[in-house]
């Protein structure tokens, strides 16, 4: 996915659809998210447009926004920033917002690959491997900090 | 949503912190939970899920009760 390719666009698939699913293949393919302009020429669409559909996609909690512009910050799985979660399929990197949406990423593309990061209590790397759609590596515990009910209170930091 | 050494790091963390310990999963929890959260991601027709939805998906796995719940708003 670049800003030269277009997306075909199915007869009931809304801009909102189309844009998501731009900006989804995009990290994917680049590991970034596509910016406002390349958004328009990827949808066809005017960059105004493009701009209203990603407030929309994050008024509905679709994307996050870097605040105060139009720029994706987090489509999950995937950041645009990095981040202590780092996705790597052999040259390839992507960053997740945490260690669900760095495991979401090989989910995502349906890879194989590693994630690493490092335990916030005493530093130590880890890192955990998908491999033949198994789970191995390091032995770690996932720990969930705020109940689900309140995630979207400040998703910069769940 | 954080991957800790372990147990007592968890504890040691949250302890320095002073917030309360929240909940834990293991890897191969997380991973079956991002494999059924995510893997629709790149489809066409994908849309957000419905609470409802959403505490399926945690039942699937095996993660029910207060925390795990979208209506547990407190």
């Amino acid at each position: 996915m670049s800003a030269d390719d277009r997306i075909e666009r199915s007869d009931d698939a809304t801009t909102d659809d189309v844009v998501r699913l731009a900006i989804m293949r995009m990290f994917v393919d680049e590991g970034r998210p596509p910016a406002p302009n390349e958004l328009a020429s990827i949808v066809g669409i005017p960059q105004a447009e493009a701009e209203a559909s990603l407030r929309r996609l994050a008024d509905a909690h679709v994307i996050v926004l870097a605040p105060g512009t139009p720029l994706v910050w987090m489509a999950n799985p995937f950041s645009a920033l990095p981040t202590p979660f780092e996705v790597r399929r052999g040259d390839r990197r992507w960053w997740g917002n945490c260690i669900w949406d760095a495991l979401g990423v090989l989910a995502t593309i349906s890879s194989d690959g590693e994630v690493r990061t490092s335990c916030p209590d005493c530093g130590e790397p880890l890192r955990l491997e998908v491999r033949d759609g198994q789970i191995g590596g390091d032995a770690a515990v996932v720990h969930y900090s705020t109940p689900a009910a309140k995630w979207w209170d400040d998703i910069g930091s769940t | 949503m954080l991957l800790f050494r372990s147990e007592e790091d968890i504890e040691r963390w949250s302890e320095m912190r002073g917030t309360p310990r929240g909940e834990t999963m293991s890897v191969e929890q997380q991973w079956r939970l991002a494999r059924a959260w995510f893997e629709d991601r790149l489809l066409p027709g994908y849309r957000r899920r419905t609470p409802e939805e959403v505490e399926a998906v945690f039942a699937g796995i095996g993660l029910t009760g207060p925390f795990w719940s979208l209506s547990a708003r407190g």
